[in-house]
């Protein structure tokens, strides 16, 4: 079932002789239960397409349509509650907020979304996973980039999602570690029926992948489907 | 609450120092006010402590009480009650060897009427026989005592101090209150004068007298010498103050808010509702005025306590609580203004890709 869908989209920056052209008519649609990876070199237009898609920005042109609704005709409110209740962001930086604990991360979740989110006993299981368990009273600025990493997966996967968008979320890890959250995010889709969309440069990911794109100068090709 | 706490608590240093500069002017503006509203009170203590209502002055006098004199015949044909008394002023410098020359008002008072029945005092006993004074707290202050015979400028009588009063000021100088038939004579005028002034608690008093005319108390005290001058003075200067300070203020705030708007952009990204970051910033906001003036008010009491006597400040609860009031909302009105900066963040701007 389609849950994500962009349709036609192009992306500009800048105005006159230094507009750039970032994103090129790309169409792009996710399902539950799928894991997407796009991969592509730095200042393709990742970050951007991510970004796109989860109503964080809007295209210069084409639609952005959740479950079957434009994004550009929800209003901001609509925006927030979707992406709080439907979206999870592993953002490239800055995914936690530097002045609450582990602990008060997911404390602050639970004061706006106080239903549907993972049980206390899932989220343990799902810290441990990540190796992440014993972190739980340190800020994030106490935290290596990596277990900062780990601690933003954690967040986005706290509510449910129905779509989890990661930008980059293997940056900073080993390959033990790699392997550990493409697992965690193919089980995700499996388990909770949700559309995981990863953009990297990291190829390791690809073994956890049902379908992987190529993005090239604002281009995006479909470079394999399982 | 939840996001405003845990930030001060985390960000502690930084949130001092905000809480300090609050403190800072909270105090300036405790102690001003103070200061203003014990000067205004030096004028009108004495007037205050009569409780009346209307005055009557010689209607040529331009409502100035050192310039009034009523005639007996004025007064003849009136029927003075028990809620009118006689006031007779002059200006006096007040004298004995040793002890420091005192600027004073003599007020002479018929002793049984009410103000002089009324008067509380803090030691020795009223005046009774006609060379007796009651006078002013800060004449003990300044090394007088009971039975100290005091002299008025280069005059030769001497007049015995029976007692003192609390708070018998006007217009800034301490009062002496005396017998009224000694006035004219301290005054050095000859003539056929009752008083200077008749106070009532009558608001409606009049005299049958077509020289003379009845002013509300209110409109008296304004045109005390230099009483309105005096209080916009102040009045400016703590309006100037607070508008000051809600600039400080408010600067204070949007850099602070600038600073943090990386995790305004994390909080918006996750989708946590505007409505949350609003409150969690007007809600931060209080938390660091009131408490800046909690510590304020700290001070201006310890301040309060070792000020010396001489000093005129007045600590009027209600006054002091309606400026702080101002506070708050100036720091209030000051959060508003980055406010519109956090609901229009743009997550991507600053999470960059
Ligand atoms: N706000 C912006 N204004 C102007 N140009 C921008 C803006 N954001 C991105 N770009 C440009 O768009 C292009 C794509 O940027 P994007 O961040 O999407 O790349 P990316 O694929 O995520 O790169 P990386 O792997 O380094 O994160 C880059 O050339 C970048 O300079
Ligand atoms: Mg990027």
């Amino acid at each position: 079932m389609t849950t994500l869908q962009l349709t036609n989209i192009n992306k500009y920056f800048g105005t006159g002789t230094s507009r750039v052209h970032v994103l090129k008519n790309i169409n792009f649609t996710a399902k539950k239960g799928e894991v997407n990876l796009v991969i592509g070199p730095s200042g393709s237009g990742k970050s951007t397409f991510l970004t796109i898609a989860g109503g964080l920005q809007t295209p210069t042109d084409g639609t952005v349509q959740l479950e079957g609704q434009p994004v550009k005709s929800m209003s901001s409110k609509q925006r927030d509650a979707m992406r709080l209740n439907s979206i999870g962001f592993v953002l490239q930086s800055y995914s936690l907020v530097p002045y609450l604990t582990v602990n008060e991360q997911f404390k602050l979740v639970r004061k706006v979304k106080k239903e549907n989110n993972l049980t206390n006993l899932s989220l343990e299981r799902l810290l441990d996973k990540l190796g992440i368990n014993d972190l739980r009273n340190k800020y994030p600025g106490e935290l290596s980039g990596g277990q900062n990493q780990r601690v933003a997966i954690a967040r986005a996967l706290y509510t449910k999602p129905d779509i989890l968008l990661a930008d980059e979320p293997t940056a900073a890890l080993d390959s033990e570690r790699v392997v550990e959250v493409g697992k965690i995010l193919q089980d995700l889709a499996r388990a909770q029926n949700t559309a995981v969309i990863i953009v990297t440069h990291d190829l390791r990911l690809t073994d956890f992948a049902d379908k992987v794109y190529k993005i090239m100068d604002g281009q995006m090709s479909l470079q394999m489907a399982q | 609450m939840f996001l405003s706490l845990k930030e001060i608590k985390k960000e502690k240093f930084r949130y001092g120092l905000i809480i300090g500069m609050i403190v800072l002017i909270g105090y300036l503006i405790f102690i001003l006010t103070s200061l203003s509203m014990g000067l205004a009170n030096q004028n009108t203590d004495a007037i205050n402590s009569w409780n009346v209502k209307s005055i009557v002055l010689d209607k040529d006098a331009n409502t100035s009480l050192t310039q009034s004199l009523i005639t007996s015949d004025a007064v003849k044909k009136s029927k003075i009650t028990k809620n009118e008394a006689y006031l007779g002023q002059a200006a006096v410098v007040a004298k004995k060897n040793g002890l420091t020359k005192e600027s004073a008002q003599y007020l002479g008072l018929k002793e049984n009427q009410f103000i002089a029945k009324n008067l509380k005092l803090t030691a020795g006993h009223n005046f009774k026989k006609s060379n007796e004074v009651v006078v002013d707290e800060k004449f003990q202050n300044d090394g007088y005592k009971l039975g100290d015979k005091i002299k008025f400028n280069s005059a030769s009588t001497a007049y015995t101090i029976v007692g003192f009063v609390k708070n018998a000021k006007l217009n800034i100088a301490p009062v002496i209150y005396g017998n009224i038939d000694n006035w004219l004579a301290i005054k050095s005028l000859n003539g056929p004068f009752r008083a200077s002034a008749i106070v009532s608690k009558n608001a409606n008093f009049k005299l049958k007298d077509n020289q003379v005319k009845t002013y509300s108390i209110a409109n008296f005290i304004s045109k005390l010498p230099g009483y309105s001058a005096q209080n916009s003075t102040f009045t400016f200067m703590i309006g100037f103050l607070m508008i000051i300070s809600l600039i400080v203020i408010a600067v204070f705030l949007y850099i602070l808010t600038i600073q943090k708007i990386q995790n305004y952009a994390v909080l918006r990204a996750q989708g946590i509702p505007s409505r949350t970051l609003v409150s969690a910033t007007l809600s931060q906001s209080v938390i660091l005025v009131v408490s800046g003036l909690i510590i304020a008010t700290i001070f201006t009491a310890i301040t309060a306590f070792v000020m010396p006597a001489a000093v005129p400040m007045s600590f009027n609860i209600p006054v002091l609580s309606a400026v702080g009031l101002g506070l708050v909302l100036t720091g209030l009105l000051g959060s508003l203004i980055p406010i519109k900066i956090i609901l229009n963040v743009d997550p991507v701007s600053v999470i960059g890709g």
